[in-house]
């Protein structure tokens, strides 16, 4: 049973589709991502469910009642800006109360509640400070304390951790989320940062040119991408070109990677190419082995629990990422020839 | 502990370096701006400072200006209904003409704030407008409009609102017509300012909160403008109180203000010491104004900073 539901909404900037027909069902208490490259409408769609902006088409649906004709006051939905957005002319108790004070709650409820709220975001004792007196991620936690406590029905967060330094980022998340799961609160997270999007969604919606690709949980969109554009996307990816030699019944074939068979289920017709994916961290790299790809060891690079290798084939570069406690690195010179090998399950099928 | 009292002491060291260069630098700016501080001391400072001594002398019907020093000056116009009535007449009509221009001016700055593009700089030419029109020519618009047989009484009557002209033209109303005219300008761009620097999500805040326009406008658009109010307010009330030709004009000799006052006792009646006491009680107003401007200024400014 679906929560938050959106069905074909467009929005057009100027004659160009912006969001084209987007569908998307959010059930209760889930939190999804949007993740996209800058530019792909996740703001713009984000903006449609707060009522910021109209659809100029389809409908947005909260707990069985249209609200995309509703103005954004009306739509009870509680938003955190990537700037904060602090009324700086308020303390952070008139901030958090600011909600309340409008559906006339009284007095005494909204001291405890605002005090509550900022006890969750472990900001108690900044009652009487002014916006401008709190660091980046004090702001941001206000500002998640002034969503919350008007118990929004979805929690819309557009980038709230891009304005943060890169520690504060990850431990601002982890809080997010916690809270998140504490309150049960329907919520909506847009971020461009994958890593983000990965670690902390229920499932992540993946945006590409106003369209959803795919969504899914985390590790269903890593390791089975629908669309090109989310094998790109999400994670690195090696593109790798094989060869059809022979095709058996049940879409299995036989394909060479210059020379390195292997047996795989994929519609291929024999003797054409066909281009795959295949994720850095999933080549294994021997200097004897039975078989394998065989490509010299361009460069290679340190990056403590994991070394990275640079591996050319021919005219073409792979990366392969692997574990230093799987492969030490001192064992390897560059420029010396090794064998690639894969799992062939792990090559991804491209969608051309 | 040792070490790091030392490590302490040199970055002491190192800070009062900087510091010296600071204080170099801020020299040469002061340095630019020796033009500009020798025509404010040369040209009004210093005639100020003759303003202040002379207003504490006597008044000699030979020489104008006498040799001994008295309070006199003042005390004739303190004491006298006359003279405090201009007086309170001139803040009174300067105190109309801000209230004034802040209602006529916010609506006007917030919706040009609203507009984007080319439509924007058009509109606000077309504020700046009256500013671009010789004071004088201007208010002889307004004597035309407003005289006993100008175009406004004729339309009122044409249309049978009413029998006989209504006195419109020199009377506080039309001096106050004519400099909000004038002024509003000023109190536009000044509001202008305050209102662009607002940051639209917070705005958007207000609303996602639960706020209705008219309580997001009272809760935090006209909070965050009070500033540009102030300021706004400061210019028009300091040069309303001390205009001249639009009441000159406007008002006629019924409308008497101080700035007329002035001009009477040092051009007609040649008392410049009681003119310079009257020009300067002028001055005075207009310096306490901007006092406690910038207390408010401070006051409102609380949590109004930029982020
Ligand atoms: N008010 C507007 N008028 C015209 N075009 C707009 C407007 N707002 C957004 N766009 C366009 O719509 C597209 C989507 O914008 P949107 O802000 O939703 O992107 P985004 O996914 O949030 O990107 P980012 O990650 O950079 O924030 C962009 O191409 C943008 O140029
Ligand atoms: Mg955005």
């Amino acid at each position: 049973m679906s929560y938050l539901c959106l069905e074909n909404v467009v929005k057009t900037f100027n004659k160009t589709e912006v969001v084209k027909k987007m569908n998307l069902e959010i059930k209760k208490g889930e939190l999804v991502s949007f993740l996209g490259p800058s530019g792909c409408g996740k703001t713009t769609t984000l903006n449609m469910i707060a009522g910021f902006l109209d659809v100029d088409g389809g409908s947005i649906v909260v707990d069985g009642k249209p609200v995309h004709l509703l103005p954004p006051n009306k739509r009870e939905m509680g938003m955190v800006f990537q700037n904060y957005a602090l009324f700086p002319h308020m303390t952070v108790f008139d901030n958090v109360a600011y909600g309340l004070k409008l559906r006339k709650v009284p007095k005494s409820e909204i001291n405890q509640r605002v005090l509550e709220a900022l006890e969750m975001v472990r900001l108690s004792g900044y009652e009487k400070r002014y916006p401008k007196e709190l660091s980046g991620g004090q702001q941001q936690r206000v500002s998640l304390a002034r969503a919350l406590v008007i118990k929004p029905k979805v929690l819309l967060l557009d980038e709230p951790l891009s304005n943060l330094d890169a520690k504060l980022r990850q431990e601002m998340r982890e809080e997010i989320v916690d809270i998140q799961k504490k309150v049960g609160i329907t919520t909506i997270f847009v971020t461009h940062d994958q890593e983000e999007a990965l670690a902390i969604s229920d499932r992540i919606a993946v945006m590409y040119e106003g369209r959803i690709e795919q969504v899914d949980t985390p590790v269903a969109i890593y390791n089975h991408p629908q669309t090109d554009f989310v094998s790109r996307f999400i994670g690195e990816v090696n593109q790798i070109q094989g060869h059809v030699v022979e095709t058996f019944s049940g879409n299995q074939c036989k394909v060479s990677f210059d020379g390195y068979h292997q047996v795989l289920s994929c519609p291929g017709t024999k003797d054409t190419l066909i281009d795959f994916y295949l994720r850095p961290e999933k080549i294994q790299i021997y200097q004897e082995h039975s078989e394998g790809l065989r490509v010299r060891v361009e460069r290679k690079m340190f990056l403590g629990a994991k070394t990275r290798y640079i591996l050319q084939l021919k005219d073409q570069q792979f990366i392969a990422d692997i574990s230093n406690t799987v492969l030490n690195p001192d064992q390897i010179i560059e420029g010396q020839d090794v064998l690639a090998v894969w799992n062939p399950e792990e090559l991804l099928a491209t969608k051309k | 502990m040792q070490a790091e009292l030392e490590m302490n002491q040199e970055q002491d060291i190192q800070f009062k370096q900087m510091k010296k260069k600071k204080s170099k630098k801020r020299l040469d700016s002061w340095l630019l701006l020796l033009p500009a501080l020798s025509i404010f001391l040369f040209f009004f400072l210093l005639p100020l400072v003759f303003l202040f001594i002379t207003s504490f002398k006597n008044f000699d019907a030979a020489t104008g200006i006498g040799h001994d020093w008295t309070l006199q000056n003042y005390a004739k116009f303190i004491t006298d209904q006359f003279y405090l009535g201009v007086l309170w007449r001139t803040v009174k009509i300067a105190l109309i003409t801000t209230l004034a221009a802040v209602v006529i001016s916010y609506p006007v700055a917030y919706q040009i704030t609203k507009v984007r593009g080319r439509m924007k700089n058009y509109l606000t030419l077309l504020v700046l407008s009256p500013l671009l029109i010789s004071m004088v020519i201007r208010c002889y618009g307004w004597v035309i409009l407003l005289s006993n047989n100008g175009v406004v009484n004729n339309a009122l009557m044409k249309l049978g609102l009413i029998d006989k002209p209504l006195t419109l033209l020199y009377t506080e109303f039309s001096v106050v017509i004519g400099m909000v005219h004038v002024l509003f300008p000023y109190m536009v761009l000044s509001i202008m300012g305050s209102l662009e620097r607002i940051d639209p999500s917070i705005i958007r805040a207000s609303q996602n909160l639960g706020a209705g326009p008219i309580r997001t406008f009272f809760s935090v658009i006209l909070p965050l403008t009070l500033p540009g109010i102030f300021a706004g307010s400061v210019m028009v009330f300091s040069l309303a109180v001390s205009s001249f030709v639009t009441p000159a004009i406007l008002g006629g000799p019924q409308v008497k203000v101080m700035s007329f006052l002035t001009y009477e006792q040092v051009s007609t009646i040649l008392n410049w010491p009681f003119g310079s006491a009257i020009g300067f009680l002028l001055i005075f107003i207009a310096t306490i104004t901007i006092i406690i401007y910038s207390k408010l200024l401070t006051k409102s400014e609380k949590g109004v900073a930029i982020q």
